[in-house]
């Protein structure tokens, strides 16, 4: 019987945890120099989707299921940000009619 | 080959800041064709490292290149309502990704989920928060997404994580698959659950089925698919994970109730 789950090769494995660190340097960038909320959420969405590609690569590398059940919580855990974050954008929208993020710069305290 | 991924991310970040919207006129496509120079060259000097079968590879480059460029759109385009259509293909070449590593249950998670559902939402809250004017006028934009506010210390910031990230990851010698974590074989996951009946589940496929009604040996095990292994360690490993899961989507939900019935006064500070 052929083994269901051949470990990745570790060459292979760097360009998958390449293409996982690019997406999440990009996320980081978005969040730190856009002013808009929603860019600001999607690029956090965005370095969820570098780790999970990162946690699909170690799973497959280690042939170890559990990196794939934490992709499962992991996209719990955005969906619930997802909700949240946006409620809130669209309470600071109708408060201000702004997307800035500087317009709740007193905030910072 | 250190030297070669630190050029690489500090011409990479050369590129973003190059496509971040700023005042005058921003040269996009100038930065995108760095950036895309920059990632094929990487990909060309690091080709003699990628010692898998070509096919994977091959794809592999495809969706990779994909995810890249649509995470570039996300960050720099000025229009939300582009960035939200420029991460759905960011989802869907990550699931693209995920099939090249056999994750297939991933993949179609992150397509119903990510595009199916929390893109819509995105997309919803941008119909409703967002000026009116016309979308194919760019002047017409708000200064907030016309304006990238200190893009090159942001900039820096992501691509010094970058090049440190790159480093340790083909830093290979340290990488290595390790046998303590190897997960369950199908055989010791079934040997090791008859009592609770994953037996007869298990002989329920339709892989068993179909072989029982066409006589052919039904006692062959074959290989647990991803979904049935995935299914496995969610349920048998991780029981209490998926509970306080399902607590914090409720948590969610209710507050998302309660933000969306606040009322507000629109001229209250």
């Amino acid at each position: 019987m052929p083994t269901p789950f051949e470990p990745l090769q570790d060459a292979a494995l760097s360009h998958f945890l390449m293409t996982g660190a690019v997406l999440f340097a990009l996320g980081l960038a978005g969040f730190l120099c856009r002013r808009n909320l929603i860019i600001m959420f999607l690029s956090t969405e965005l370095m969820f989707q570098g780790v999970a590609i990162s946690l699909v690569a170690f799973s497959r590398l280690h042939g170890n299921d559990t990196g794939q059940t934490f992709v499962i919580f992991v996209l719990t855990i955005a969906a619930a940000e997802a909700a949240l974050a946006l409620g809130l954008v669209v309470l600071l929208f109708r408060r201000k009619r702004t997307l800035d993020c500087e317009a709740w710069a007193a905030m910072k305290g | 080959m250190e030297y070669a991924l630190y050029i690489a991310s500090v011409i990479g970040a050369i590129a973003l800041t190059m496509m971040m919207p700023r005042r005058g006129h921003t040269p996009r496509t100038l930065g995108a064709l760095l950036g895309a120079a920059t990632l094929g060259g990487l990909w060309l000097f690091l080709a003699p490292v990628a010692t898998t079968e070509g096919a994977a590879m091959t794809y592999y480059y495809v969706f990779s290149g994909l995810a890249i460029a649509g995470a570039a759109g996300v960050v720099t385009h000025p229009r939300p309502i582009y960035s939200a259509l420029w991460f759905i293909i960011v989802v869907l070449a990550s699931a693209g990704l995920f099939l090249v590593m056999e994750a297939e249950f991933m993949a179609v998670a992150m397509v119903i989920i990510y595009g199916g559902a929390i893109l819509v939402t995105y997309v919803f809250v941008i119909m409703l928060a967002t000026q009116s004017g016309d979308p194919r006028q760019a002047e017409d934009a708000p200064t907030y997404d016309r304006v990238a506010r200190e893009p090159v210390p942001a900039v820096a910031a992501g691509f010094l994580l970058l090049a440190v990230l790159l480093t340790v990851a083909f830093d290979t010698d340290r990488i290595k698959p390790n046998p303590n974590t190897r997960g369950l074989t199908a055989d010791q996951i079934i040997n090791g659950s008859k009592t609770l009946g994953l037996e007869r589940i298990l002989s329920d496929r339709p892989d068993a089925r179909l072989a029982k009604r066409i006589g052919a040996d039904h006692t062959i095990r074959m290989p647990l698919h991803n979904v049935e292994r995935v299914g496995l360690d969610l349920f048998r490993g991780h029981p209490l994970g998926l509970e306080l899961a399902g607590v914090i989507l409720l948590v969610a939900l209710i507050g998302a109730v309660v933000f969306a019935r606040t009322p507000i006064d629109p001229g209250d500070e």
